[in-house]
């Protein structure tokens, strides 16, 4: 399959992932154009430090390059699949230099946030997605939250949790079942979300 | 389930499900776990409500702007490896030391893993197939190099992949960071990346999408090479 440069920008990702399985470089260029801005948030909000955010996301995709083979259209979008790659990557890094941050505040202050003005009309939607999210997330009772935060974005377990904060581990784990069950009556089955 | 929470294979349901999805588990609960969700309907039911919402996390981060240099680099490595199978012969073994003991994953693939044995004459070709009830491998060498070919092995679900792993001697085995899927049919051909000198075995183990350092599973596939 051949397309013309400009072309490749109007396939969905799922039909770009076809061709990237050829060894199409443009095709895997627009996917990286497409889920890069936000693997580096989510990678960056896990570690807090923009360095080892970059590394994680250079990893992700060229392990994604290399194994495009492992994308099955049936299990999700190529977003979740890009995201859950760095998350796992993000998770290994942590334990890999003994540093488990999972904050939503840069350390260095050189990031840039996103501009409102940068988006396309697909980021709009995102956006409004993940503000649902987000939403869901902030309205939990604090305690829920931050089981919640401490082991998605920081890597951490059960048990480690339940150390830091003095809780018996069966109370982590409940509060964590809490929470998953209160995000998942907000978000509903009408406001589910596309990922 | 809250209220009523059975106990289905001596596992309290419900229990450990939210945990499992947000990767809060310890290892040994993980695979214990699981275990128990292959024949439980209502943890299948429960992990498939969550992974909904932990699907959905990545998306509440702040987003910020991509550093300008990363595309770069990125994609220039990507031009340096055009193929999947020249990328995995490129890609160096790295020397990580899997904090996890694989003695016991070890042992425990005796009984499990697809087993072959190859005999490995310097700068020849050889090839030797084993088949097993979970699939079959053959690992092609030639000129010190290896292809590992399956056949037969289960689509993983969706979270998980394969993960290829080099073991020198009888030190622990260490990651080569190839990572690969299955056909529908079960078939996939990776390299192993460098030269098999000085390799005593190449292994296979399921692992989340993204790749491990350290195996959270028993070897699916273990091709010693003598």
């Amino acid at each position: 399959m051949r397309f013309r440069p400009g072309a490749m920008r109007s396939l969905a990702d799922e039909e770009l992932m076809q061709v990237v399985l050829d060894g199409d470089v443009r095709a895997f260029e627009v996917v990286f154009d497409r889920h890069a801005s936000a693997a580096f948030s989510l990678a960056y909000r896990m570690c807090g430090r923009r360095a080892a955010a970059e590394d994680i996301v250079q990893e992700a995709f060229l392990s994604l390059w290399r194994s495009g083979s492992g994308y099955d259209p049936r299990r999700g979008s190529v977003r979740s699949w890009v995201l859950s790659v760095v998350h796992n990557r993000a998770i290994d890094a942590m334990r890999r230099t003994g540093s488990k941050a999972g904050r939503d505040v840069p350390d260095d202050g050189i990031a840039e946030r996103l501009p409102a003005r940068d988006a396309t009309d697909a980021e709009v939607l995102r956006r409004d997605d993940a503000r649902q999210v987000r939403t869901a997330l902030d309205e939990l009772p604090t305690d829920q939250r931050r089981v919640i935060e401490l082991a998605y974005f920081g890597g951490f377990t059960h048990s480690e949790i339940a150390e830091m904060l003095g809780l018996p581990p069966g109370t982590v784990k409940g509060r964590m079942r809490l929470g998953l069950n209160k995000m998942r009556y907000v978000l509903g089955e009408e406001a589910r979300v596309t990922v | 389930m809250s209220g009523e929470d059975r106990i289905a294979n001596g596992h309290r349901c419900g229990e450990d499900a939210a945990a499992y999805v947000l990767g809060a588990l310890e290892p040994a609960e993980v695979e214990e776990f699981r275990a128990h969700l292959a024949d439980c309907a209502a943890c299948q039911k429960e992990v498939a409500e969550f992974e909904q919402i932990t699907g959905a996390l990545p998306e509440s981060a702040t987003q910020y702007q991509l550093p300008k240099d990363l595309r770069r680099r990125v994609m220039s490595e990507v031009r340096a490896t055009p193929k999947a199978q020249e990328a995995s012969r490129k890609t160096s073994a790295r020397s990580w030391r899997p904090a996890l003991a694989w003695g016991g994953a070890f042992a425990a693939a005796v009984l499990v893993a697809v087993v072959l044995v190859v005999a490995l004459s310097s700068g020849g070709s050889s090839t030797k197939t084993i088949q097993a009830s979970t699939g079959a491998a053959e690992l092609q060498i030639s000129g010190g190099r290896g292809d590992l070919i399956v056949h037969r092995l289960p689509r993983l679900p969706a979270g998980r992949i394969y993960e290829m792993w080099v073991q020198r001697g009888t030190a622990a085995p260490t990651p080569t960071g190839t990572l690969f899927g299955v056909r529908s049919d079960g078939s996939a051909a990776v390299g192993v990346p460098g030269s098999l000198n000085g390799i005593s075995a190449v292994l296979v183990t399921q692992e989340p999408a993204g790749g491990t350092i350290t195996p959270t599973s028993a070897p699916v596939i273990v091709a010693r090479v003598t």
